[in-house]
């Protein structure tokens, strides 16, 4: 007797499947099982959204499989070795990948300078290397390091267009890491469109990756009489920015990114979170498109835990591989895997309702606004 | 001006965190002459301990707290036990006890990660008092009020203890020379276990407090405390845990004021540079006194 969980999962594998051989047809691979090194991020800084890229990627290769997305007789295998977010543990497990002949492309990095590190040894190696969490523009270099990440820009100006026009704050206080680049432009481009909509700066707080207390923080940027809060930090520390700022007794508004989007987050912070817009690529609870709820009930069942936007990610950085190996012909090389990928225009399936590619770049312009509700869900966040 | 005093008792309440694993850190080096660099591990686990047993079996806030310091201590006692009781034994010197414990630090610290899941963790909000109350003009949250007094009564506990009590006399004793306290009729071995109990107990409060108060119950929260304690013990000297607590509380505050009115960049330099500054210049600290040495 199918169990209702699997029933559930192979309705998922099956609308995925649909959606699938719905694209254009294509040669076949030769049949074999071709391996992809997945460097996991399961330990270290930033272990818990590790996790959820694991899990996503782990589901898109059974999907994958159970659909023959990449050809008939074609399986793939992923080889997972466990970096620690460590540059030098990531790089020396791309290069055992890379002596291992049987892994067809790679994939990697949550954070940017991790991402930096790889990019040369890939290139060297003429190995694809997929991007599936690293947010700085510019990583990707063609046909071999390429990155499915939706980048944070658009879509935090967005947000922060939406709340300069629902909120219409007349000070805006900022946290800021002052020891991480890509949070720090990401500060200024949010600051840019504030002043730019006539909203003073009332202060920026400055913070450090490793800081855990932010009392005296969330002192100070109270002391700053604001309108409004916006958190532009690295995970752990936005969770810590949010309570302590709550704690402080600060009841106005706070916004976040989306840092605080995945659900060890809300378990850890709790009630803090409630009513703090975030904007996200994917949510599971507000999620539209049949690929997208397949998706989550797939995830559901395997995991028993609702999909965050990270898990959309590792699931499809696989996804794209198994595209790329899917166009070739015959016995599929590295190098022709590569600027098979490299070519792709649209990632199909995918879980965003349209994931164009520039330059090796996942480029979405569309951005839900999402905040945790009381019950702990994750809705769409409408500026109230 | 509120924001002066509020950010002043915000750094007296870090600072007390310090202090308190200080205080601990100091206990083990002056009686025991082991600069022991597993001690962050302890106050890791003690609020990992602290932390589950609040979750798994919904322990009232002043049980979890005993929960961990208990857990402290007793890591702290097996710690000792396993790997600088054979050392004692064979008069191997600081360098081997500090070895020892790098390697101890390792094996707890990857514990702590599995025993996590190398997640970053946070007590229920409801599970401990948070309130904030109003002193004054300014407000401070009932947590902050707890670490400040957890301080003040240990502080004031441990000095006693050492200083009034006979035990305490053979706590000195036994820091001074382990072999004629033995001749003088005092049994070492309880009184080293005592000493590990109790320095693995104070930092194991501070680990607790400050996984509560930081919303950050994680395997590597004794690293930070480790730090900044040790600084505290140099600063205030390493046989006076009245030092300790001061010299605690002023890096609190220095942290706290640094950031505010200069620039958090600096913050960690000028403890650092502090500390460097009495390294050189006054090494055995405010209120260390001047015979105290470790060979």
């Amino acid at each position: 007797m199918i169990s209702r969980l699997n029933f559930k999962a192979a309705a998922s594998a099956l609308a995925f499947g649909i959606a699938a051989m719905s694209g254009p047809a294509s040669a076949d691979p030769e049949p074999g099982e071709y391996k992809i090194g997945f460097i996991a991020e399961e330990t270290g800084p930033v272990a818990s959204a590790g996790l959820s890229f694991l899990h996503g990627a782990e589901l898109a290769i059974e999907h994958v499989n159970a659909e023959g997305f990449a050809g008939e007789g074609v399986t793939l295998r992923m080889e997972k070795k466990d970096s620690g977010s460590d540059a030098a543990r990531s790089v020396q497990a791309l290069t055992q990948f890379i002596a291992d002949r049987n892994v067809i492309a790679a994939a990697c990095c949550i954070l940017s300078p991790v991402a930096g590190a790889m990019e040369p040894v890939a290139t060297n190696a003429k190995i694809p290397l997929v991007l599936y969490g690293a947010t700085r523009p510019g990583l990707p270099k063609l046909p071999y390091v390429t990155s499915i990440v939706v980048l944070p820009g658009p879509q935090e100006v967005k947000m922060t267009q939406m709340l300069a026009e629902k909120l219409q704050p007349k000070t805006v206080t900022y946290f800021v890491n002052a020891d991480n680049d890509g949070f720090q432009g990401r500060f200024k481009a949010a600051q840019e469109v504030m002043e730019k909509a006539g909203i003073e700066t009332g202060g920026v707080v400055n913070i450090l990756s490793n800081d855990t207390d932010f009392t005296a923080g969330a002192t100070q940027a109270i002391g700053t009489n604001p309108d409004l809060i916006m958190v532009w930090t690295t995970q752990t520390p936005a969770g810590g920015i949010i309570a302590a700022l709550r704690n402080r007794g600060y009841t106005g508004p706070i916004s976040a990114s989306d840092v605080i989007a995945p659900a060890p987050m809300w378990d850890r912070i709790g009630e803090a979170l409630v009513g703090v817009p975030f904007p996200v690529s994917f949510a599971a609870e507000i999620a539209e498109t049949d690929e997208a709820k397949a998706f989550a009930e797939a995830y559901q069942a395997k995991y028993n835990a609702v999909p965050d936007n990270y898990a959309s990610q590792g699931y499809t950085a696989i996804r794209y591989i198994a595209q790329g190996l899917k166009s070739l012909d015959g016995k599929p090389t590295r190098e022709a895997l590569a600027q098979a990928m490299a070519a792709i225009t649209d990632i199909e399936p995918n879980v965003y309702g349209g994931l164009p590619m520039r330059d090796g770049q996942a480029d979405v312009q569309k951005a839900l606004i999402a905040a945790w509700t009381k019950e702990g869900k994750i809705a769409a966040w409408e500026g109230n | 001006m509120y924001l002066f005093v509020e950010q002043l008792v915000n750094g007296w309440a870090i600072g007390s965190l310090y202090a308190l694993f200080g205080i601990g850190f100091g206990l083990v080096f002056s009686t025991l002459g082991i600069l022991n660099a597993a001690h962050g591990t302890y106050a890791s686990w003690a609020a990992i301990i602290g932390y589950y047993a609040v979750v798994w079996y919904g322990v009232p806030f002043p049980v979890a707290i005993v929960c961990g310091v208990f857990g402290g201590g007793i890591i702290a006692i097996l710690v000792d036990q396993l790997g600088f009781q054979p050392l004692r034994s064979r008069r191997v010197g600081l360098l081997g006890a500090f070895i020892t414990s790098i390697g101890f630090w390792i094996i707890l610290d990857s514990l702590a990660g599995f025993a996590t899941g190398q997640q970053s963790l946070a007590f229920p909000a409801r599970s401990y008092p948070n309130a904030l109350v109003e002193i004054g003009l300014i407000k401070v949250s009932q947590i902050q009020l707890t670490i400040i007094a957890s301080l003040i009564v240990v502080t004031v506990g441990i000095h006693l203890l050492i200083q009034r009590s006979r035990i305490g006399a053979a706590m000195r004793a036994v820091g001074w020379n382990d072999l004629a306290a033995g001749l003088s009729g005092v049994n070492s071995r309880i009184v080293i276990l005592l000493t590990a109990f109790l320095a693995g107990a104070t930092s194991g409060l501070a680990g607790v407090l400050g996984g509560i108060a930081t919303n950050n119950v994680h395997f590597s929260l004794g690293e930070g405390l480790m730090l900044k304690g040790f600084a505290a013990v140099v600063v205030g000297g390493f046989n006076d845990v009245r030092g300790t607590a001061i010299a605690g509380i002023m890096l609190g505050i220095i942290e706290v004021f640094v950031a505010q009115y200069i620039s958090t960049a600096f913050r960690d330099g000028v403890t650092y540079t502090l500390l460097l500054g009495f390294l050189i210049l006054r090494p055995r600290g405010l209120f260390g006194s001047a015979s105290f040495v470790r060979a």
